[in-house]
């Protein structure tokens, strides 16, 4: 899983990554944040949202659909936003690739 | 007129080969170098850059921030892209983000030069200029009614300085560090120009207000009294920056319309700008996940439904929502409002 989103770990401003069903349950996190409650509400609330970038005082949140729920990304203020989804976009479809077949929860190693 | 040509890369084998390989073609152009992004940002700044080669993965500021503070602050500075990292999804990105060429490496060094020569000639398709007076000859862009952007070189010094025209109105000039009024004082203070004229001005924010007469003449009016004193500072240093506008108080729509306006401009794919608290529960959930995260106070959202229009949501008393076009300057906007 590191491997698919090494590009995106490897960016300058970036501080967390999570990949999680679409119930909100988390499948894979980078390092270990503390939002196993408020995560689930929030992509419960984003209805199939395609794509949402948030910005706040101090981070950036930036939240990708995929096939099986959301990537979520905790960044720094300066981060490039074009990079971010060049390297989004070219994570995807191993996402979907790894998801496939033995189903997802069997491959992704829970850090719960 | 020898053009400068900026390349940027992180990669100094790469930078010594092409400064050696582009060396045969210095009488069409020269070469300026920057090991990232910030480098090139202080050399844009510093200097009149007539054409941007830079790859995208550096450190500190990658390729693609680059370009989007180009298209920001000198969006006439045409940007090749050169990257050993290629996809078509990248080339598309790169376009999008306003690059006029791409290159994937490796690439034949004379195949680079030619994409530059062909995109310098485009600076001076409206013709080339020697051995003339700025003033004279600007008051003619203005009687004509010419949209075009105007290079100029001084002789003696090698300065260079460009303005911008639009329909006859001068929008906007630069010259090294200095923008608007005080780089057109500086521009119109040189006695002896080359310049060539390129039929066509990016869309660009207009700094200048006054009309080219009134400059012209405080121009050379600023540059006798420096030399009644005997100072060789130039005019252009010598004009105040005009104090930011104020923003009138009124509803926040009002408010979020009058900083697009200023801050971003028009024609940026921004639609429609009205209050809808049928985004309330959802920006409150935003704050909840912020405060989990914690990422401080929330400041703006943007939302792709995977529809015709995209939405930006502002907090407040009511949701505040941007409707934009999905190809809608997106990292300068949310910039602008993320501010």
């Amino acid at each position: 899983m590191k491997e698919i989103l090494g590009d995106i770990l490897a960016m300058e401003e970036v501080q967390g990554v999570v990949v999680c069903s679409s119930e909100g349950e988390i499948l894979f996190m980078e390092p270990r944040l503390e939002i196993e409650k408020s995560l689930p509400l929030f992509v419960r609330a984003l209805g199939g949202i395609r794509e949402a970038d948030l910005i706040f005082e101090k981070s950036r949140i930036y939240m990708r659909k995929t096939e099986t729920g959301y990537l979520v990304i905790l960044l720094g203020l300066f981060a490039s936003g074009a990079m971010l989804r060049l390297h989004v976009d070219m994570a995807l479809p191993s996402l979907k690739e790894r998801g496939k077949g033995k189903g997802l929860r069997s491959l992704f190693r829970r850090n719960k | 007129m020898v053009k400068k040509v900026l390349i940027v890369d992180d990669d100094q084998e790469m930078l010594l080969s092409l400064e050696e390989g582009l060396s045969k073609y210095d009488e069409t152009f020269s070469i300026s170098t920057a090991e990232d992004g910030l480098g090139a940002v202080d050399e844009l700044k510093n200097s009149t850059i007539s054409l941007v080669v830079t790859d995208l993965k550096m450190p500190k500021m990658d390729g693609f921030s680059l370009l989007s503070h180009i298209m920001e602050h000198y969006p006439e500075i045409p940007v090749i892209i050169i990257t050993g990292y290629s996809t078509s999804e990248m080339e598309r990105l790169a376009r999008e983000g306003g690059a006029i060429g791409y290159i994937a490496k490796p690439f034949m060094i004379d195949d680079l030069a030619k994409r530059i020569i062909t995109t310098l000639r485009k600076e001076a398709d409206g013709g080339t200029l020697h051995s003339v007076s700025s003033g004279i000859f600007l008051q003619l862009m203005e009687m004509e009614e010419k949209t075009c952007t105007v290079r100029l070189i001084e002789k003696s010094s090698g300065k260079q300085g460009i303005l911008f025209f639009l329909d006859g109105q001068l929008l906007d000039a630069r010259c090294d560090s200095l923008r608007g009024e005080a780089a057109a004082y500086e521009i119109f203070s040189w006695d002896d120009v080359s310049l060539s004229i390129q039929n066509a001005c990016p869309p660009r924010e207009r700094r200048i207000h006054r009309d080219l007469q009134a400059i012209l003449l405080d121009a050379m009016r600023l540059k006798d009294e420096l030399r009644r004193l005997g100072k060789g500072a130039t005019p252009g240093k010598k004009k105040p920056t005009p104090a930011k506008e104020k923003i009138e108080r009124t509803t926040p729509v009002e408010r979020v319309k009058q900083f697009l306006k200023k801050e971003v401009g028009e024609g940026y794919g921004i639609e429609d700008v009205y209050e809808d608290n049928s985004w309330e529960s959802f920006v409150k959930g935003i704050g909840r996940l912020g405060a989990a995260f914690k990422a401080g106070e929330f400041r703006v959202a943007y939302i792709d439904r995977g529809d015709s229009k995209d939405f930006i949501l502002l907090p407040g008393e009511s949701v505040t929502v941007v409707a934009v076009n999905p190809k809608c300057a997106r990292d300068r906007i949310m910039e602008a409002l993320g501010e």
